[in-house]
């Protein structure tokens, strides 16, 4: 294997193998991101890196590319910039790589992003040229050989390139085998869908690890009993275990009246809920950090590092 | 192999009929594939007839043709009516897209004219379960991937055409799309390379398609 380049911080960390913390913000319907840049502020003493979603479940939202740059540059915090291939061909996303490394972008998880039929646009046509892995490969074409189809980039583009994985997939094989695709295409990093279930976390993490591609572990830490419960609900083939839940509510009920002594409490059992989980994988030597995917919740963020740096 | 039609809604086909101002208009049914969706055949043809008398339209001719897409065959049963479609404002086809514009080009020369209707919407090239069962199984992209993803086709049966899947919309087999009651085409490919061993073809990172012969006109000529 060749040396690996550094384009950026996450790609540095990730080359001395620290183990590092992301977060992720959620642009909305919008063309003021005061809010998400705010959000982002927040998390930045603590992260990386966030990923900045690219109009997930299909409902269209600011686009990803500008997003992602006014927050790298409002917020001071690098960013991981979420590219689906539902919306744009291959040359328009060649364009886009080229387009957002000019716009300081260095980061770009590669996504096959929910299909145009869910969302809030569904007349509109699913383009699907590319897919996350060929889009692995077109990033990695245009920033190792600076070329594309053979033509040269004047000035190439230097981004690192990752992908998503799911343990809790299944059949799961069927998933492991795709990881394995993504890892040839050239991923330079995985980050995980949410899990909850530690066993099966670990089959499938030690399965995939033969593949060489760091891997952070997607977790959603929930700031309320209602989150928990729409999480469990609302989020497809992830399932929030039941004494979890329990134990949740009766946070919401013990507390009720104070609202402070609430919010310390979900903070706590959070931090006690993730702390063995994430420490059992790293003994297992099974991670390089963690992915954060609880939106509207920074001050969580401070028990992650406890976490973290235990 | 069928290409597979559903009707439009009547009031569609009455208004375009209106739209052209059409009073007389000649009926062509397709007896082959259409008559196998209760698209056209004897019985659409039977039912278009009726129904536009009933509203008060002078029926010229109707004709079920074996064959509408075939430039050949519509010469020859349209030269049977050739009065008639003199007469008529129009011509309404009851079968799928090609059929309609088989009888356009057919008639461009002498009866430039004459407008040519569709009754139907022209779904997908479809395989047969039984009759009322048809599905998508192929869109004809060009390049068959068959031999490798165990005979089933990423194109048709995944909801994204993906060329790597599946996808993170799957859950327990099924696709994110249709409220996960459709199979994921990715598992189906999955499971079958499986059965024959070969999932090897399954782990093989598969290049994007490439549109650059199929992304505009397409014909087959050989002499
Ligand atoms: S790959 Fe699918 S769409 Fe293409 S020709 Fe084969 S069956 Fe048809
Ligand atoms: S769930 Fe399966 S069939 Fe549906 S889009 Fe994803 S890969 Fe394709």
């Amino acid at each position: 294997m060749t040396e690996r380049k550094v384009y950026s911080k996450l790609g540095e960390a990730l080359a001395k193998g620290e183990f590092i913390l992301t977060g992720e913000l959620e642009p909305e319907k919008t063309c003021d991101l005061s809010h998400t840049i705010q959000e982002a502020k927040d998390m930045a003493p603590y992260v990386i890196a966030a990923n900045v979603t690219d109009s997930p479940l299909g409902i269209v939202t600011i686009n990803s590319m500008a997003a992602s740059h006014i927050i790298q540059k409002e917020a001071n915090l690098e960013v991981i910039w979420q590219l689906t291939v539902r919306d744009v061909n291959k040359l328009g996303i060649a364009g886009m790589i080229m387009g957002g490394h000019a716009l300081g972008l260095r980061n770009i998880l590669s996504l096959t992003g929910d299909h145009t039929a869910l969302g809030d646009m569904s007349e509109s046509k699913p383009v699907f040229d590319l897919d996350s892995a060929t889009l692995v490969k077109l990033v990695r074409e245009m920033v190792d050989t600076g070329a594309i189809n053979g033509h040269e980039i004047k000035h190439p583009p230097t981004l690192h390139v990752g992908a998503a994985a799911n343990p809790n997939a299944e059949p799961m094989e069927a998933e492991i085998l795709k990881i394995g695709r993504k890892a040839e295409a050239g991923c330079e990093f995985i980050q995980t869908q949410v899990v909850y279930d530690l066993d099966r976390t670990i089959e499938f993490l030690t399965e995939i690890k033969k593949y060489k591609v760091p891997l952070l572990l997607g977790i959603f830490p929930m700031k309320s009993y209602g989150m928990a419960k729409g999480f469990d609900t609302f989020v497809p083939g992830v399932s929030v275990p039941k004494n979890i839940l329990a134990k949740w509510k009766g946070i919401k009920t013990d507390y009720s009246t104070d609202k402070k002594m609430q919010k310390e409490a979900y903070d706590q059992a959070n931090y006690e809920f993730f702390k063995p989980f994430i420490t059992e994988l790293r003994k297992k030597n099974l991670l390089a950090g963690i992915h954060c995917m609880a939106v509207h919740y920074p001050r969580i963020f401070p028990k992650l590092m406890e976490i973290i740096k235990s | 192999m069928v290409v597979i039609t559903t009707k439009k809604p009547t009031e569609e086909v009455i208004e375009a009929l209106e739209n052209y101002k059409i009073k007389k208009l000649a009926i062509v049914s397709c007896g082959t594939c259409a008559a196998l969706c209760q698209t056209g055949g004897t019985e659409g043809a039977k039912e278009w007839n009726d129904l536009l008398i009933e509203k008060g339209y002078e029926i010229t001719a109707v004709i079920v043709s074996e064959d509408v897409c075939d430039n050949r065959v519509m010469k020859k049963d349209l030269r049977k009516i050739d009065d008639e479609i003199q007469e008529s404002d129009a011509i309404l086809t009851a079968s799928c897209g090609l059929g309609a514009q088989s009888i356009v080009k057919v008639l461009e020369n002498k009866y430039p004219e004459k407008p040519v209707l569709v009754s139907n919407n022209t779904k997908f090239i479809g395989m047969t379960e039984r009759i009322g069962r048809f599905y998508m199984r192929c869109r004809a992209c060009g390049d068959c991937y068959l031999n490798y993803t165990g005979g089933i086709c990423p194109i048709a049966t995944c909801a994204k055409g993906l060329m790597n899947g599946p996808c993170g919309g799957m859950v327990d087999g099924k696709c994110e799309v249709g409220n996960y009651e459709k199979d994921c085409g990715w598992v189906l490919i999955f499971n079958r390379l499986k059965a024959i061993d070969r999932l090897d073809l399954f782990s093989r990172l598969r290049d994007a398609r490439d549109w650059s012969e199929s992304g505009h006109q397409q014909e087959v000529v050989f002499r």
